[in-house]
């Protein structure tokens, strides 16, 4: 382990079923991911990309190996202490955007924010998601792109140590998608949180400090991007 | 920093406010009347208890066949202080037509025992006022300043009291019921009272000089005392006790509080049932909205909400909902709810006056009960429902069944398959309403039963009377030693005796023994009885499980005698408890002499019988006083309630059938995005729902008259006498209907509800 490793994967399975239903999802991965770094984590549907990020984000548990932030193995923890790392340390985007129907944009992100001692203001925010002129909005008077916006504020409100995000773009168009990915850029790079992106696109792992291809459950490539470009001159 | 998500609550009571507002007006509802009940009861329970010391009740009273002699005075037992308090029974016309509309036991007016409390007016100075029992005059409309007739005199009406030893008008403590509309008591000056018409009965109240420690003491020192005054009375070969009843066993002073405290158990219970009912369904609809919502939980979850906090969150709307019905339950509690029952206990009984107090129990009772009932139900179901993991919720993958292949079903028409598809999928939606109908047609079974039941046993009373008049003289020859006999040609002596029961379902109980006259056309008993050989009436045989062959004992009221019985058959007589013997058996059981009886009776009215010594005299109306008095008391509020009950069954209805639409609006969404109708759709929801609750309707209409007959056995069984609960086709078909017509608005509001549903509601994000 690096002196700068925050995330280490270590020989993580899982499988699913029993018997002859049985399918192994994980087949033993193992990587690391250094503080404040833009990792993706790439691969075609049913790779188990998805898999690995609710096992880092400590809803799912693996089958054997582990997980450690910071040190920390996630195996040691009981439910309780699962909770209170997903209180302290993560911040979730998911592709669905899931807001709460009935409250508005800002009060979306309060949602995020009471759950940090010392969130980031929220009006400064707002401007920086450019959703000031709609935090007084439903989520169903929102775009799309204006909703992953709100549902990116209620995650990085607390300030998380780690963002996850899975296919946060699965959902959106080409130029909404670029808006979101410059956005989850902007944030890693001003709040310098390590961003571990679940995608299926190939072409975000242009922008990313790190990328980790995974097929059939496997890492199949590690690699740590010296060239990345910005969002805004992705293509796809 | 303030949880935002509070700030959903509001919006949420805004969304579903007909939903709320329909919770909140059942429980507002419940929880009044409880109060009410309580607040209440409470105040007259506390009145009462003090009016002992305040109207120095009688620790117990007997009655003598003539005056006690001083030396029979002076010869009582020392531990008592006896007072007189003789009375005298006369007719009361009150509406002037010359006809008797009810009886008036009539006191001096008493000064040391058995205060009077004053309602009204005053009590009577001059010769010709009477102050007589509020609950008799209110019964009858009768107010101070009235005039009446009493035993043929005019009277005036100087005001309305309470005896505090009448709280309830129980003319004879045996009884079945009290019956505040025939019966009065009333107080008259000393002066008055001696120049009455009537034979004064010689009653002798007593207080203890240092009264029992506890219940058993009191049973004990209350029996020995019976015996002493007992042998007492009859030592001079003249006088006997032909009376005596203890305070505690004294009906027409326990009746009434004994009442308010099972009313108060009973409303506590059903405000319980209740609450849990709601809490049901609100932990119900809930559970379905945490299913709409599983995604936002299951993001919250994975973002570091804790479980606790989500499923607070869940439980504050039931729990502020309930908070809220609580205070304005207690406000009309306090308020309007107590007046009303204030006004039904007066309306009953004849109480003492009572102030209005604070009542803790009613607090606990309607307030902190009701909370921790909603907050306990829907704790277990949320808790329940959010065990599951953070992913699972963002995999809206909710469910706990194991099955993972769809039943397989018939080869039916598709339509009928699907319908059979839903109620699968919605089986615990249909079950809750299910009980929600059985709830409601239980309370239906008994607004419908009970006035036909006394209907019904008001009818057959005078149907099958065992004749339409009964003359119990004070003895069998009259004061030349002569055998009383009348002219009537449908007369037929009879032979009576009141014995108690020893064992079974209730000791105690009074059964009246009749000995019938050989060839009676009255108790027509074609078996010859031979020695203690009897047939028991239908109630006997219904309330104590007797079967022929079974031996019964029963024993006497005043002495330490029993007698054996044995079953040889039942009699189809339902008006009271009692076996039959033949008049001979019956001398020979009870060593009287041959041909001895205790009166006669007869269809027709005998009128030559010698009036002095016709000891009482029972009528048809004597014996449906009962029905009359219980007609009175509850009948029109149980017509009304079958229309609350009615009101019941709709909301209930209403609300358990949103939850279910409200669960599938996604399918229903669907179906009109794929071109189906609304008719098709109102095919497939409303019809099941309809096939359902129209069965529910007809298995919980048997339910709920199963259930009060059960209720009303268990009540049975803690008083006298007996009556079989009656419903006819006419009631059951109302009971139905009444529902069926409930539901017809709710399958209306619920055709609008699923016409509402958009069809994007289909197209919403679904993973």
């Amino acid at each position: 382990m690096g002196e700068n490793t925050f995330l280490t994967v270590k020989n993580i399975c899982k499988s699913f079923g029993e018997g002859s239903s049985r399918q192994d999802v994980l087949r033993g991965m193992d990587f690391t991911v250094t503080k404040g770094e833009f990792c993706v984590l790439l691969g075609p549907s049913g790779s188990g990309k998805s898999t690995l990020l609710n096992i880092i984000g400590g809803i799912d548990q693996a089958d054997s190996g582990y997980i450690a932030i910071d040190g920390d193995k996630l195996r040691d923890m009981n439910e309780r202490a699962l909770t209170e790392y997903r209180r302290k340390h993560l911040g979730y985007v998911f592709q669905l955007y899931n807001l709460i129907p009935n409250l508005n944009v800002k009060e979306n992100i309060e949602v995020g924010a009471y759950l940090s001692d010392q969130p980031l203001p929220i009006d400064d925010l707002l401007h920086t998601l450019g959703l000031w002129e709609h935090r007084y909005k439903l989520p169903n008077q929102l775009s799309g792109g204006q909703q992953q916006r709100t549902s990116i504020g209620r995650a990085i409100v607390k300030n998380p140590d780690i963002l996850l995000c899975d296919e946060p773009t699965g959902a959106l168009d080409y130029n909404t998608s670029k808006e979101i990915l410059k956005l989850i850029e902007d944030v890693n790079q001003k709040y310098g949180n390590t961003v571990i992106m679940v995608t299926h696109n190939n072409a975000i792992s242009d922008m990313a400090d790190h990328t980790i291809k995974l097929r059939d459950g496997k890492v199949r490539h590690n690699i740590l991007n010296e060239h990345k470009i910005s969002a805004a001159e992705l293509e796809w | 920093m303030k949880n935002p998500l509070t700030k959903r609550l509001p919006r949420e009571l805004k969304h579903d406010w007909k939903k709320y507002i329909v919770l909140l007006l059942f429980m507002v509802a419940m929880i009044g009347l409880a109060s009410g009940v309580e607040v209440a009861n409470g105040s007259m329970v506390a009145s009462i208890d003090e009016s002992y010391e305040k109207y120095n009740i009688e620790h117990g009273h007997f009655n003598l066949k003539e005056q006690a002699s001083d030396q029979l005075l002076s010869d009582m037992p020392e531990e008592i202080t006896i007072y007189e308090q003789f009375y005298k029974e006369c007719s009361e016309d009150i509406d002037l037509d010359q006809c008797e509309d009810a009886t008036v036991r009539i006191y001096a007016i008493r000064q040391e025992v058995n205060t009077a409390c004053i309602h009204d007016g005053r009590l009577p100075e001059g010769p010709s006022e009477i102050a007589i029992d509020a609950g008799h005059a209110r019964s009858n409309h009768i107010h101070t300043g009235d005039t009446m007739i009493i035993g043929g005199e005019t009277f005036t009406v100087s005001g309305l009291i309470a005896s505090p030893d009448y709280s309830s008008l129980y003319k004879n403590n045996s009884d079945f019921l009290f019956n505040a509309i025939e019966f009065n008591v009333a107080v008259v000056t000393d002066e008055t009272w001696a120049a009455l018409p009537s034979d004064a009965t010689y009653q002798y109240a007593f207080q203890y000089k240092v009264k029992p420690e506890n219940a058993k003491a009191q049973k004990e020192i209350a029996d020995n005392l019976m015996g002493r005054i007992a042998m007492l009375a009859a030592s001079d070969g003249v006088n006997a006790l032909t009376d005596f009843v203890p305070e505690y066993a004294n009906q027409a002073i326990h009746f009434a509080p004994d009442d308010l405290g099972k009313d108060r158990a009973l409303v506590s219970v059903m405000v319980y049932v209740f609450i849990g009912v709601l809490a049901f369904i609100f932990a119900i609809t809930t559970s379905n909205t945490i299913v709409n919502e599983s995604a936002v939980i299951g993001t919250l979850r994975a973002t570091g909400y804790r479980r606790s906090e989500v499923v607070r969150h869940y439980m504050i709307l039931p729990i502020c909902v309930t908070f809220l019905a609580a205070i304005l339950g207690n406000l009309l509690g306090y308020t309007l709810f107590k007046n009303v029952c204030v006004n039904l206990y007066y309306s009953s009984y004849s109480l003492i006056k009572y102030e209005t107090r604070w009542n803790a129990k009613a607090f606990l009772v309607t307030t902190i009960v009701p909370i921790l009932l909603m907050a306990l139900v829907n704790f277990i179901v949320i808790y329940r429902k959010l065990r599951l993991s953070p992913l699972r919720f963002l995999r809206r993958d909710l469910s706990t069944s194991k099955r993972t292949k769809a039943v397989r079903l018939p080869s039916w028409k598709f339509m009928k398959r699907f319908r059979l598809r839903i109620l699968l999928h919605n089986v615990g939606g249909y079950l809750v309403l299910f009980f929600g109908i059985a709830f409601v047609m239980f309370l239906m079974a008994f607004a419908i039963s009970l006035p036909e039941t006394i209907d019904h046993y008001q009818s057959s009373i005078e149907e099958n009377a065992i004749a339409r008049n009964q003359y119990i003289l004070k003895g069998c020859q009259d004061s030349n030693g002569q055998r009383i006999t009348t002219q009537d040609e449908a007369a037929e002596t009879i032979s009576i005796e009141n014995l108690l029961t020893t064992s079974g379902v209730r000791k105690g109980e009074e059964i009246t023994v009749y000995g019938y006259a050989p060839d009676s056309r009255y108790i027509a008993i074609s078996d010859t009885l031979e020695g203690n050989e009897v047939f028991v009436s239908e109630p006997y045989q219904n309330k104590f499980h007797l079967s022929v062959g079974d031996t019964i004992t029963l024993e006497e009221k005043f002495e330490d005698v029993s007698y054996s019985f044995t079953v040889r058959g039942i009699y189809d007589f339902s008006g009271s408890l009692c076996i039959f013997l033949p008049q001979e058996n019956f001398n020979h059981i009870f060593h009287l002499e041959a041909g001895a009886f205790t009166g006669y009776m007869s269809d027709n009215i005998i009128s030559d019988l010698p009036e002095d010594m016709i000891y009482t005299t029972i009528d048809a109306k004597a014996m449906t006083g009962m029905a009359a008095q219980l007609d009175y008391s509850i009948g029109g509020i149980l017509d009304v309630f079958s229309w609350v009950c009615m009101l019941m069954g709709l909301l209930l209805m209403y609300l358990l059938t949103k939850i279910i639409i409200e669960k599938n609006a996604g399918s229903i969404s669907m179906l009109k995005v794929l071109g189906y109708r609304n008719r098709e759709i109102n095919g497939l929801f409303i019809l099941l729902t309809s096939i359902v609750v129209l069965l529910s309707t007809a298995v919980c209409a048997f339910l709920g008259i199963w259930g009060v007959m059960g209720a009303f056995r268990l009540f049975l069984n803690q008083i006298n006498g007996w009556f079989d609960v009656y419903i006819s086709v006419g009631g059951f078909i109302k009971m139905v209907l009444l529902l069926l017509l409930a539901y017809a608005f709710v399958a209306f509001f619920d055709m609008q509800r699923m016409k509402k549903i958009p069809l994007s509601d289909a197209l919403k994000n679904v993973e």
